[in-house]
Formats: C-alpha cells, structure tokens, sequence
C-alpha cells in the first residue's frame, strides 16, 4: 500500500509551499457482550478507506475514498486541493507545514499471542462466567453485562514533504458492567483489562472473581450513604486522578483549542497552575497501555510529554499544524478515529507523577472530606475553564479517618484555581483508567492515572 | 443516489448468499451519506471537507441464534466474506430463546413532508460559504469576539431489506450549523454557542445561530459562585427537552424495561410524573431532522401518546423488545451505526405546553436558578444526577442578576418528573423537537462559594 501511495501522490501537481497528506486506514475488529444471559451482540466490522488532505494558500481541503486504486486516489486529491483553493479567499489566517519534520518507520504494536488465533469459544467463555458470576450473585443484580472487543489497525501514511509511516496497531479489552436496584435506587459498577497489545493482556482476567467483586460492590453501594454537596476536601483514587487530570487540565494543552483561542491555558506555557509537588504528564509510548502508539495519525513519531513540570505549564499537545504555528516540534499527538475523519490534537495516556504520601496519611490531613473512586466520564469546557466528572462511588473521611461508602457523584471546578488547591499526593502510582476519549465527534482510546490525589475546594454535588 | 453503484442491489445480493449458506434469516441494513462541511476557526474559515461515507450492516439469524458483521469495503470478496463471518457467528452464538423473528412489515413507506430539499444537495461551495459568513458576522456582537464552529449540508440514504419480506428505502437532506462565541474582558470570560438543524434550507435559521450564540456570550461575562442551598430552576425549551427527553429515553425504552434498568419498570397507568407533564412523539413529523418514515428494522411507526397528565402510557418497542414486554412493535428501532443493534428509541417528542406565560413564570420567581440551552443528565443508566450548571443564571425577585459558575444540580430523574410546578404556554420547535418553559420546585445545588 505504502508505493501505491507514493506512486499517487507523485502524480499530484503541487507547489513547494503547498501540503497534501495520503492515509490508508483498515481495520477490522471482533466485539462480543453477554447481557442477562443472552448474547446481546456478536458481531465482526471491518472498515476501509482513505482520507486526503490537502493544505493550500492557508485553507484545508479534506476528501475521503474507500476505492484504493490509484485513479481514485488521484481524483480525491484534485477534490481536496480544487476546495482548499475554494476556501482560500475566505481565509484570514496562515497556515503552514513545515518541510522540516519528515518521518519515515514501521511499526508493529508487539503481541505475545494474537488474539485471532484464539478461539471463539474461550473468548466466549470469559465473558459468559464473568456475567454468571455477577447476575448469580443476588436478587439486588438486575442487569449483569460481561464484553469482549479486539481490534487491528493498520495506517499507512505518506505526505509531499517526505514522511512515509507504516502502523500496526492492537487493542484488546475485557470488561463488566453490573447494575443493581432496589426500587428507585440504582447503582453500577463498570471496568475492565486490557491495552495495547495481544491476548496476553487479558489471559489473567479471572471471570468469577470479577463478576462477584463487581456484583458485591453493586450491593454494597446500593445500601451506601448518600453523597453530600458543597464545597470540600477530595482524595481521589489513581482511576478517579487520571480522569480528573485529563478533563481538568489535560484538554486544555491540545494544541488546536490554544490556537483556536478556545483553552484558558492559551499563552500559559512558563506560568505556574499548580503547587510544585505536582507533575503532569502524556505519554504514548508507554507499552501496552490504551493509549499507546509510536506514530500518531500524520506519520509523526509520539513522544512523552511533559504537560507540567513541578506546577509550571510546560508544554501543549501538538499536531503537525499547530506545532508549525507555535514554531515548536510537532510531538506526535495528532490523533483520529478512522479515516473519514482529520487528525486533532489529543491525549493518549495522560497521568499525574507520584508523590510521597500513603493513602492514611493523606486521610489524616484531610480531616474530613470525601474519598472518591473511579470514573464513568467527565467533560470540560475549556474555553472558560470549567470542568465537570464523575465517581463511581467513594467513602465519607471524618475526623482523618476513612468511614462510610457513598454512592455516585459528580464534581465541578475551574482549571487554573485546581492544581493549585492540591494539598497531597500519593505514592502509590497506577495507570487504572482505560476508556474513550470524545471530541469533536471523533472517539479514540486513552488511559489516564497517578497516585491519590488530594484537592481542597472541589464542588461536589450531592443531594443531602 | 450513490453513481458508483446500487446499494439496493447490494442488500439484496446480501440476503441470497445470508440464505444459501444455511440462514434463517438475513437482514442488510446500508447507509450512504455524501456531506460537505466548513469548519470556521477564529471567524474564518479553515476547512472544507467534501466527503462520502457508505457502510452495510448484516445480521443473520440461524437456530434463534444472531450473528453481525458489517463493512465499509463493497468488493465482491468483501461482501462474501462479511456475509460469512456474520453466518459462522450465528452458528456459533448461543440461541436467544426470546427472539422470535425479524419484522415482516410491508404496509406502504408514508410520505413525510419536507424530509429532501434540492436545494441542499446542489447547494455551491460558495453559496454555503456567504452563508456562514454572515452567521459569523451576526456572532461578532464584539470586534474581540472569538468564533468558531460547523457547519455541514448533505443527504443520506438508507436501505432495509430483509427475508421476512421487509424493503424499504428512504433519502433525507440535512443542513446544520453549531456556533460558539468567546468575550474576554481581563480573566472574565463570556461564553456560549447555538445550533440549528432542518432537513430543508428554507427553514434554516442560520443567522440566529450567529445572534444568538454572540448575544449569549455576552451575558456569560460577570459570572459568579453562590452558594450550596435548594433552589426553584426555571428550563428553557432548549433544556427542558435536553433534559427530560432522554430521561424518557432510558425510562420507557422496552429493552431496558425488560432488563429492569429502565426508571420506569411496570409503570404504564401508573403517575410518573406531575400533572403538567403530557407528551407525545410523533415519528412522522413534517420536516422533522429525526422524522422517519420507517425504523431502522423497515417498520413503519405511528404517532403516540407517551405521558397523559403524568401517566405513562405505554413503552416504545422494536422487533425483539415488543414480545418481551407484551406489547404491540411501535416502531421505534434505532440504530447508533450500520454496524449497530438496533434499540428502541424515540423520533421527535412534543411536551405539551401549559397556560402561564413564561414571563409571568419568571417574574414570580423569588429566587432561582435559570437555566439555557443545557441538559441535566445522568450519567449510564443511574437515576441519581449530579451535572453542572453550564448556562446558568442566577435569579432574585423575578430579574436574571449574573451568571452562576462552579455549581452541581444533584437530585434524581425523579425528582425532575415530579418537581414539575409551572408549564409555560410558550414553546419552542427545534425541528419538530417541541418543548414548553418548565419550572420545577427548589432542587439541592452545590455551589464553589
């Protein structure tokens, strides 16, 4: 695919200045969930196609095809290059990419056992006990929900400035999802193993032991205390800090709302947001996490980055575009989600560095509070820095000591007042958030984490 | 039409090789889109993007059993083997002794007003362009105003076909514009947005979308923290439907009925909410951008009463659901993508408006909290909701004084139901997504003061 690509994009008429990027994207994928003892979904997708790109007198021009011979190819890119043209006019910005970052690699996502060669049946197996588990475990489950997704990816990426990069990308993932209710009171209990890699990352999921711990928990909760409201002390657990860190701050360094003037943290890099314990970081090339990858969706090479360094904002997340604007190097964080879509600035792994301090001990200095645990979701408005997530469930601290567990809750706060309200940090450190990222309709995988993170003055909101 | 070839064709070539390699049944389920879109940076123009996209969804049944597998890839050799795999998955999946059959509806396709405007579909890159270009000027309401957005015009076809006798086919236009506008004045930031979508261009709103994402931006400006208390809220239409509409979503969706994870198990005849609180969904609601003329399984559904004066009156269904709950199939089936199961879900609600006008609404607050263009949700299928405030304003003796900022709304769905206290005469339609001003009686907020 790589020479068919080039072959192509050398019959394109371009000028020095002008950008036109090719990218090949195929994927197939095998997903399975048994819900209440039925199978809910098996299903196979497979999906194909090329996306162009073309920058030219500052405007872009995008195409998709999901005919691959090299007349189409030719045709889309005529499209992409004739509505850039269009659009010039109306554009009062520049925009460049610049010859100076160019690519070339091929890289295979290491898997010690290729989850194609598994048989169905044990992967059915899996989710079949693991939902068993759950829905058995008392009249309180009313719905018990066990899955199983994998999915490969390869890209192909070639641009008139020279990068040709060849991916091959696998994700493989198990999980539960557990509801229980009494009445009108209902709470669940979700998660799941695996990243990027082979069946390796899941083979140790025990599905009895799963299924019972999240059906038990759902138990517990349902009877739990109410959570409380106003403004107060949180600790947060790794999962529940990866999920903090990525809607409270990390949206706000994609590269793309800072140069669309739409991140409070616009023109912040060197300026302190946080007290000095505090480091925060994004990192791709973490093997087997769900964030993980060595070339981003433009050929670029991931790197980590620093996000903020002892509590100074130390860097954005950068696609080719912004970095060129910024005169900066690109760092590998254009991101999309199959190719009918355009790369944008994103996460990938995204984590707060450890600090020194055990869970009891920040449970001490809090006095009281709240503990809070894992994450369904969050969202951000990063234009006015305002942030909001949720737990899945937590335990009241009272006089230093953790007490009582509560239900589900959300919290509120604002990004440049809430690094710098962190009091403690822990030093147990664990990348335990594994989930999917939305954003500007695009939905790519990520994980998020770090140790126990303590903030003062979180607005929580409770309904007692 | 898609010139590249025939997707009816393709469905049908489908079910023939589903049932010559042993299927019960087959199901091909395609969608082909062709969108142009615009996005707008910093109130210019950045990207045009002219793009067409085609997927094909296949579910087979063997033995009770349901295998999927679905593609983007239209080569012969594709198409075999997609066909393929979603037999070989029946064959091995477990039989699901609850599902009885694929829909066999064949009453003809009605015709639904204003769903395809020519207009749209031949609509230049430049007409579009001016377009755009005044709804940015309207947004600029200040020369530092930062606007960006999208905008994108199109049209979709999808075919159904199955082997129980479904074969349907229906095409829709759609024009839409999202908007958002930023005012700084030092570390004070006003912000908001607005967004339309018609399935024709004359009914198109475009340059309200730019009023009144500017206008609303400079209203954010000046927010403040208040305090943690109970208070009234006051929805606009735009959050009221964002709000109760998908509260009745989960709440009277039958697969969720019978997994006793909808918040209205066993409630039909039962009051699940105020008296004030009528509504009806109305699948074939001329021009309506969530009209259709048949559900993603081909069956035709019809208009129908949900919640008569806080009763509910019925669940909605689809071909698996309808059975299992011991109803009739609404017609409700609904799809996330091609490669998708279907689900019930609702078209278009119509909340029944009140007698109060909405100033009067207003004015007899003593204090509150006004809420515009938000939603209120919970998060999975959990009643409790603990959301922020996004568009808020703080009210006292019935006049808006400030925007709120770092506040959490935490009750349960509920609690909204029920708290229902005022309905305005006054609504609003959003492309026949219909919805009244509702006040509802004090709710615990957790403010940053």
């Amino acid at each position: 695919m790589l020479d068919k690509l080039e072959q192509a994009l050398n019959k394109i008429p371009l000028s020095p200045k002008d950008f036109l990027d090719i990218r090949h994207s195929y994927s197939m994928g095998e997903s399975f969930t048994v819900r209440n003892g039925r199978f809910d979904s098996i299903s196979n997708q497979t999906m194909g196609g090329i996306a162009i790109r073309a920058l030219i007198d500052n405007t872009w021009g995008f195409t998709t095809i999901v005919n691959t011979d090299e007349e189409s190819i030719i045709k889309a890119a005529k499209k992409a290059i004739r509505i850039a043209k269009t659009g010039s006019k109306y554009t009062k910005q520049e925009r460049n990419i610049s010859d100076k970052w160019v690519y070339e690699g091929k890289e295979i996502t290491k898997i010690e056992i290729d989850p194609r060669e598994i048989d169905k049946e044990a992967k059915f197996e899996k989710i079949i006990e693991t939902e068993k588990a759950a829905r058995h475990f008392s009249d309180t489950i009313a719905e018990s929900t066990s899955y199983y997704q994998e999915s490969h990816k390869e890209e192909v990426i070639v641009n008139n400035k020279g990068t040709k990069v060849e991916t091959e990308n696998h994700i493989i993932r198990i999980g539960k999802n557990v509801i229980g209710r009494e009445g009108v009171k209902m709470q669940n209990v979700t998660d799941s193993l695996g990243g990027t890699g082979g069946w390796e990352l899941i083979e140790g999921w025990n599905p009895e032991k799963e299924g019972l711990k999240a059906a038990e928990e759902v138990e517990k909760l349902i009877s739990a205390r109410s959570p409380p409201s106003g403004k107060m002390r949180v600790i947060m657990d790794p999962s529940l800090t990866g999920v903090f860190i990525h809607e409270a701050f990390g949206h706000a360094t994609e590269a793309d709302s800072i140069i669309a003037k739409r991140s409070i943290l616009e023109g912040k890099i060197g300026e302190k947001v946080g007290v000095e314990q505090i480091n925060v970081y994004d990192d791709p090339t973490i093997p087997t996490l769900r964030g993980s990858f060595k070339y981003d969706s433009e050929g670029t090479k991931a790197q980590k980055r620093i996000l903020v360094k002892e509590g100074v904002v130390n860097e954005y997340l950068h696609t080719l575009e912004t970095a060129e604007t910024m005169d900066l190097e690109p760092n590998g964080a254009g991101r999309t989600m199959n190719f009918n879509y355009t790369p944008q600035s994103r996460m990938s792994n995204t984590y707060v560095g450890p600090g020194d301090m055990s869970l009891e001990e920040i449970a001490e200095i809090t006095k009281d509070g709240v503990y809070l645990c894992k994450s369904y979701s969050g969202y951000v408005f990063t234009d006015k820095g305002q942030f909001s997530f949720n737990c899945q469930s937590g335990y009241f601290v009272e006089n230093g000591e953790i007490t009582d567990l509560m239900g589900n809750v959300g919290m509120t706060g604002l990004i440049l007042e809430v690094l710098n309200n962190s009091y403690a940090i822990g030093n147990k450190w664990e990348p335990a958030f594994k989930g999917n990222c939305g954003k500007g309709g695009q939905w790519v995988p990520v994980s998020g984490g770090g140790p126990n993170l303590a903030v003062t003055d979180v607005v929580v909101g409770g309904n007692s | 039409m898609n010139s590249d070839f025939s997707l009816h064709d393709l469905a049908e070539k489908v079910i023939r090789i589903g049932l010559s390699k042993g299927a019960d049944q087959v199901e091909a389920y395609t969608l082909y889109g062709a969108v142009r879109g615009v996005q707008i940076e910093r109130g210019s123009i950045r990207r045009f993007t002219d793009t067409s996209n085609s997927g094909i969804g296949i579910r087979i049944l063997k033995n009770k059993a349901t295998g999927m597998a679905s593609t983007t890839i239209f080569s012969q050799e594709s198409i075999e083997k997609t066909v393929s795999e979603a037999v070989s998955l029946a064959k091995i999946s477990p039989p699901d002794t609850n599902f009885i059959s694929l829909p066999s509806d064949t009453t003809p396709t009605p015709i639904i007003p204003d769903r395809c405007d020519d207009n749209i579909s031949e609509l230049s890159i430049e007409d579009f362009t001016e377009l755009i270009l005044a709804t940015i000027q309207e947004a600029k309401i200040r020369e530092d105003a930062i606007i960006g957005g999208n905008f994108s015009a199109g049209k979709g076809e999808r075919y159904i076909i199955n082997s129980a006798g479904v074969d349907r086919f229906s095409m829709q236009t759609s024009v839409s514009g999202f908007l958002s506008t930023k005012i700084s004045e030092g570390d004070d930031i006003g912000s908001s947005y607005h967004y339309d979508a018609q399935t024709t261009l004359k009914k198109f709103d475009y340059l309200s979308i730019g009023k009144l994402s500017g206008e609303r931006a400079l209203k954010m400006l000046g927010a403040q923290k208040i305090d943690t208390t109970n208070l009234p809220i006051l929805m606009d239409p735009e959050t009221t439907y964002g709000t109760l509409a998908p509260i009745l979503a989960n709440g009277i969706n039958a697969f969720n009925v019978f997994n006793r994870t909808a918040f209205f198990v066993d409630k039909i005849g039962d009051q699940i909410g105020s008296p004030k609180l009528s509504v009806f969904d109305d699948p074939l609601y001329p021009g309506g951008v969530d009209s259709a003329p048949f559900d993603d399984e081909g069956v035709v559904p019809k208009k129908i009463q949900l919640v008569e004066e806080g009763i509910l009156q019925t669940y909605i269904t689809d071909s698996y659901t309808a059975p299992l709950v011991e109803l009739e199939n609404t017609g409700h089936a609904s799809r996330f993508s091609f490669a998708s199961k279907p689900r019930p879900s609702p078209y278009s609600l119509n909340f029944k408006n009140g007698d109060i006008s909405k100033d009067a609404i207003l004015s007899d607050l003593k204090e509150g909290i006004l809420l515009i263009d938000s939603s209120l949700e919970s998060s999975g299928n959990r009643p409790q909701i603990s959301d922020q405030i996004n568009q808020g304003f703080y009210v006292k003796d019935g006049e808006i004084q400030y925007p709120v900022k770092e506040a959490v709304v935490g009750c349960t769905v509920y609690d909204i139901f029920d708290k229902i206290e005022e309905v305005s005469k006054e609504t609003e339609n959003r492309s026949g997504h219909i919805a009244p001003w509702i006040l509802l009686s004090p709710i615990r907020i957790s403010g940053g003061k």
